[in-house]
């Protein structure tokens, strides 16, 4: 992938180790990338939570025709917007990351407990989530 | 004609563990599937985070209890890339030779599974036959049947010995294999049970990010085995078809099967020439990884695995991401499965090989 000529088109783009960190246009960039340099699939988004709460997304999108991966990463705070009317897997990664951090999906319809019960309080990946629900007294 | 909702599983023989589907009906015919999951989170990730790397590592194979060592050996792999560690030629053909066996292991037990949830019995008893000829080796080299937690950081547990038992099994492999072919594969029952059904276009398949057999058998030549240096040295060749229909992932992991056995014999090949065993073992008491962000994937039986983690410096993970391949199989039943008919549904979510302990984590 021609690097330069894809800082030319999105500002405020840095490159920090083996990924591109965007600040906004995260859809744009996605479509941008797949049209234009043939990265046609998600393989995971991946979600950290930083110092200051706020939560790291990495998109690693592939190149099936090139082979070649590419890391997207973007800050969020507690909303962001979906990917999941571009690819139909970010549909069930983002719902995981609903689940396990808590972020809400902008244009996202399906956002449901996943893997926690209904109605569960907190989100376990939180590193200031407490798990000492009364629910699993069963466990001592 | 009135709607109805069907609620499939979750303990439903054929629904391969703990997958529960809701299915509205018209009739037959399937109008929408919801799949509901999490029955079996073990909250993998969360677990990662409050144990030191050592003592996670026993609980990595029981990800995917069927393909235990390909976790095992992610794991290890991750850890190993953040502590740049090189494996000797002697230990990546051990690995090799244990994983392509775990994937022949892996593949027999389903045919037996999927020929089971269409109503044929023998195979499963057959299948079970060979695998078992695999379990008593893993049994031992490791001391385990399953979830062997064989691989550690740096290389292997032990040597691996009794070589002869796993030329015996090559050498049934190829006949065994060829029986399955004249039992299933033309079968006219066989046929209209899968000929045709679950059609997965190789542009849904990739937007929904399938990967292996299932991605395979849609014509799309990916085999992350390809660029995988572990596989260094070793002819491998991606088994692609262009049915893309359940018949055609069928036959995709039969092919698979019999590449699998070319690498083992290819291991094996290299592993009798004695050499002894180095290996850089790391003392796991004392072992920190370097802060940082490390990610590694391997192909798995179902499909793409990955593992991420993000290590500040201290004896647990900060995070740790595992990425599965049957996940992303549930999801795309919502879609492979609108539209189709009711007696197809368990014939389309059968030969996606979706296990559930893998999805749930």
């Amino acid at each position: 992938m021609n690097i330069t000529e894809f800082l030319k088109v999105f500002e405020d783009v840095a490159i920090f180790e083996d990924k591109i960190i965007l600040k906004r246009n995260l859809i744009e960039t996605v479509i941008y990338l797949r049209d234009n340099f043939g990265y046609n699939v998600l393989k995971e988004i991946t979600a950290v939570e930083n110092d200051d709460t706020s939560v790291e997304l990495n998109y690693h999108l592939y190149s099936s025709t090139d082979d070649e991966d590419l890391v997207l990463s973007i800050n969020v705070s507690n909303e962001t917007e979906s990917l999941s009317h571009i690819f139909d897997s970010a549909s069930a990664d983002e719902n995981e990351i609903y689940d396990m951090f808590g972020i809400h999906f902008i244009g996202n319809e399906d956002l449901k407990r996943l893997y926690m019960a209904e109605g569960w309080v907190g989100h376990p990946l939180r590193k200031e989530y407490q798990d000492d629900d009364e629910r699993l007294d069963w466990n001592d | 004609m009135t709607e109805l909702k069907l609620n499939l599983g979750p303990q439903h023989p054929s629904t391969h563990g703990v997958l529960r589907l809701i299915l509205e009906l018209e009739g037959e015919k399937i109008l929408s599937c919801e799949p509901d999951i999490g029955y079996l989170h073990r909250g993998m990730e969360k677990m990662a985070e409050k144990l030191s790397y050592i003592q996670y590592l026993p609980t990595v194979d029981r990800i995917d209890y069927l393909a235990g060592f390909f976790y095992s050996e992610l794991f290890c792999r991750t850890v190993e890339k953040a502590l740049e560690i090189e494996l000797s030629d002697r230990v990546r053909a051990i690995r090799v030779m244990m994983l392509e066996l775990n994937r022949i292991a892996s593949h027999l037990l389903w045919t037996g599974a999927f020929l089971m949830d269409l109503g044929a019995v023998s195979p499963f008893f057959y299948a079970f036959r060979e695998r078992e000829m695999i379990l008593k080796y893993f049994e031992k080299i490791t001391g385990q049947r399953m979830m062997n937690n064989y691989f550690v950081f740096g290389g292997v547990r032990r040597d691996v010995f009794d070589l002869d038992d796993v030329d015996e099994f090559l050498k049934i492999l190829t006949p065994k294999l060829k029986d399955y072919e004249n039992l299933i594969t033309e079968n006219p029952i066989f046929l209209q049970r899968t000929k045709g059904k679950g059609v997965l276009e190789p542009e849904l398949a990739l937007n929904n990010s399938i990967t292996g057999p299932n991605l395979r058998a849609s014509g799309v030549g990916i085999d992350f085995r390809k660029n995988d240096s572990l596989y260094c040295g070793f002819y491998h060749e991606p088994v692609v078809l262009k049915g893309k229909d359940a018949w055609a992932r069928y036959k995709a992991r039969i092919e698979e099967m019999r590449m699998s056995g070319c690498i083992v014999r290819q291991a094996l090949e290299y592993l009798r020439k004695d050499e002894p065993l180095k290996q850089k073992l790391v003392n796991p008491l004392k072992m920190r990884l370097p802060a940082g962000e490390f990610l590694s994937e391997i192909e798995a039986p179902r499909g793409l695995a990955r593992c991420y983690i993000k290590s500040i410096g201290e004896d647990k993970p900060y995070r740790l991401k595992w990425r599965t391949g049957s996940y992303y199989a549930v999801n795309l039943l919502k879609k492979l499965l609108k539209g189709a008919y009711l007696n197809d549904a368990i014939a389309i979510a059968g030969s996606l090989d979706i296990i559930l302990p893998e999805v749930d984590k």
